[in-house]
């Protein structure tokens, strides 16, 4: 049914979950702008490699990389060894500062690979699917995100819509604003509910029995996958760039 | 078998006013029964307790029952309620939780609990039961009316109810796809014995089907009659139903009568050009444009009807004109060429806002205020008579007892006046209308159609609007153009 090409979009969405937020503590432990380097790397070659659209990478892509320069130059500018009084000295090119500057701006980029790698080579009703079977949240929560997921495309027109009803009125709201936000609140109160008259008119119950077509199920490569980002990953960080 | 209701009554606040008022009624499965009336009559809220949807989701059940097959509907869970009464409802846009047409059919599949190994065939089984194969991977919020409906069916022949209920289900589904669900509909209802109970205020796609017509009023079964039956149009016709496509009372009489009270400038004849559109095209999704050449010029003061299939492109095209989605090619408003007085529609600018005006197919689309008043008030910003102006217009559409209300709270037929008379109190060269008379009855469509009309006839204005209805069009048109293929036809 879905797209499953690609490595990453193969491995079950709660062990990717799992495995990427273990990878992300123990990288929090490390100051090590190899191994972090080195990870967004692999981030970067994965997404690219899979068939998740690339510019849904690349356009987040910008201000990280903003976010990263910058965090660079504040590490570079501030090493925690020079507490001497600015002057031109500090300017002065030392491998430690360098270093330091380093520090900070991969670990803006291998956060920000890790986030997009999982944002971005997984199918959301997949992941939902996974999260009850395997995480065991309620059917009634695991739909109801689903179908307020499904409201989101709504919503953004409604509020377009409301928008330029004031417009056709010669008023001008600025984006965000109170009297755009209430219309748009008081619509989803109202959606929502149709929206579980219409689940429960399918069938739908919080407590019922469902079968589950082509359930999500842990296979090898998960545990493989699981391997690797929790234990090989951080024993080999803290062995070897502590 | 049958849905039998006895001496129900239902009101929907604690100590309001009920809405259904001890209906009494027999619905036998092997006829096909609507049940119809005038806005607001009940005849919904009597569907929707027949399906079990309430009193649990809103309101009090207050005396009688309902039994579905022998069962209070109400007390059986919803898997197996849905095997009981299934519901296509009014709006296609709020039936859904997935995000494709596959995946909607598979969360049914689910929820009825069949075999997994069985889902493959059943979903085919039920896509091709609709003939909606080819839409299987589309999503579903980029589907039209009419096809969502289509995909309802779908779920519907999957669950395989003993009854389908249908809650003004044609309201936004034209004529060709109305026919193709309705046929489907009575194939289930001749080879499964499916029941059929309908609510419609139009009766023209039912009549020739129907075998038992309900007339609710006051949310009381007051008459029933066979359609076969000799006297049973007129017997209806007496009682203020529509029956057939009737004509409407029509432009002319709208234009005598703004002629003798206003002298403003027309020009339905065409010379001065009000709305130009030169290539225009609009893609919802890459590489799929739902409009691919549309030219045509509006000319000041004449009134325009834009009739076509559903998922022509009708809600594009009015969506692109009140800046709703991205067009390319251009729409030039008070104008042939960019210059004096005229403005592209995406450039425009505070100053130019007002001048083109909309009303949405639902009515809640444009509300902005509070209130009722609050919503009148909007147009009379720096307007120091704002307060005695917006007496004036509330009490003319009979909402003045309503002013303090929140407008969701009206009913369809107040909303729609309301929002209406709210876009009136502006002054607007051109007038964008999407479906005004969705899911009206036909007293409340007569008297929007003439609100419209009067208001830009008065101003001069010229005024655009979408309808399924062949009948209104014909009406109420100077000029029709259809819709098709992407292109705009006279």
């Amino acid at each position: 049914m879905n797209n499953r090409h690609g490595l990453l979009q193969s491995i079950n969405p709660s062990c990717k979950l799992i495995g990427l937020i273990v990878l992300s503590f123990a990288l929090a432990f490390c100051h090590h702008p190899v191994l972090n380097l080195g990870i967004f790397a692999a981030a970067v070659l994965l997404i690219l490699l899979s068939d998740a659209n690339k510019k849904a990478f690349f356009i987040p892509m910008i201000p990280v990389l903003l976010l990263a320069v910058g965090l660079f130059f504040t590490g570079y500018r501030f090493t925690n060894a020079a507490s001497d009084v600015v002057n031109m000295e500090v300017l002065h090119v030392g491998s430690s500062q360098i270093w330091n500057g380093l520090i900070f701006a991969s670990r803006a980029l291998v956060y920000a690979g890790i986030g997009l790698l999982f944002a971005l080579t997984t199918d959301r009703i997949r992941m939902i699917r996974s999260f009850h079977k395997q995480l065991h949240i309620p059917q009634v929560f695991a739909y109801g995100l689903l179908a307020a997921w499904g409201l989101l495309p709504q919503m953004m027109l409604e509020y377009k819509r409301t928008r330029m009803a004031f417009r056709a009125r010669g008023i001008r709201v600025l984006p965000f604003s109170p009297s755009l936000l209430v219309t748009l609140i008081v619509k989803s109160t109202r959606w929502s509910e149709e929206l579980s008259i219409a689940m429960e008119s399918k069938g739908f119950a919080a407590d019922s029995q469902r079968t589950m077509f082509e359930p999500e199920r842990v296979r090898t490569r998960d545990y493989v996958f699981l391997a690797v980002t929790c234990v090989i990953l951080p024993v080999l960080a803290v062995v070897f760039f502590r | 078998m049958s849905i039998e209701i006895s001496n129900l009554q239902f009101g929907y606040y604690e100590d309001g006013k009920d809405t259904i008022k001890g209906a009494d009624a027999v619905f036998a499965r092997e006829k096909v029964t609507v049940l119809t009336g005038r806005s607001g009559c009940g005849k919904s809220t009597l569907l929707y307790l027949a399906a079990g949807i309430y009193p649990a989701n809103a309101g009090f059940l207050r005396g009688g029952s309902v039994l579905v097959e022998g069962d209070d509907p109400a007390k059986l869970t919803p898997p197996v309620r849905c095997r009981r009464a299934g519901m296509m409802f009014q709006n296609p846009d709020l039936q859904f939780c997935m995000d494709t047409v596959r995946n909607e059919l598979i969360f049914v599949a689910e929820n009825l609990a069949l075999a997994p190994e069985e889902i493959p065939d059943q979903i085919e089984a039920a896509l091709s039961f609709s003939e909606i194969g080819h839409l299987a991977d589309r999503r579903l919020n980029t589907l039209s009316g009419g096809e969502k409906q289509k995909v309802m069916l779908a779920c519907l022949s999957m669950m395989d109810p003993a009854w389908m209920l249908l809650d003004e289900a044609f309201a936004n589904v034209d004529d060709s796809a109305a026919r193709l669900i309705m046929d489907k509909l009575l194939q289930l209802h001749r080879e499964k014995g499916t029941g059929l109970l309908v609510v419609d205020h139009r009766l023209e796609h039912w009549w020739d089907i129907a075998d038992e017509i309900c007339l609710m009023e006051d949310g009381q079964i007051v008459k029933s009659v066979c359609p076969r039956e000799a006297g049973a149009k007129e017997a209806l016709q007496a009682a203020g139903v529509q029956v057939g496509r009737d004509p409407y009372p029509g432009i002319a009489q709208i234009r005598a009568a703004a002629d003798s009270d206003a002298a403003q400038t027309k020009d339905a004849d065409g010379t001065v050009p009000a709305l130009t559109l030169s290539h225009l095209s609009v893609s919802h999704e890459k590489g799929h444009p739902v409009l691919s050449d549309i030219n045509a010029t509006f000319y000041k003061g004449g009134i325009y009807a834009i009739v076509g299939q559903s998922g022509c492109g009708k809600s594009s095209l009015f969506g692109a004109l009140s800046g709703l989605y991205k067009y390319e090619g251009s729409a030039l408003l008070g104008g042939v060429e960019t210059g004096t007085g005229s403005v592209e529609i995406r450039r425009m600018k505070k100053a130019d806002f007002g001048r083109i005006g909309f009303v949405t197919q639902s009515p809640q689309d444009q509300f902005l205020g509070g209130t009722v008043r609050a919503e009148v008030m909007a147009a009379f910003k720096r307007d120091p008579d704002a307060e005695a102006r917006s007496e004036e217009i509330l009490r003319r559409i009979e909402l003045w007892k309503y002013r303090d209300v929140s407008p969701y709270l009206l009913s369809q037929g107040q909303q729609r006046r309301l929002g209406v008379a709210a876009l009136m109190a502006y002054p607007c060269e051109v007038l964008v209308c999407d479906e005004p008379t969705y899911a009206q009855d036909r007293e409340n469509t007569i008297a929007i159609m003439e609100t419209l009309c009067l208001g830009a006839a008065q101003r001069g204005a010229t005024m655009l609007f979408s309808t399924h209805d062949r009948q209104l069009a014909e009406d109420y048109a100077d000029k029709i153009f259809t819709l098709e293929g992407g292109m705009l036809r006279e």
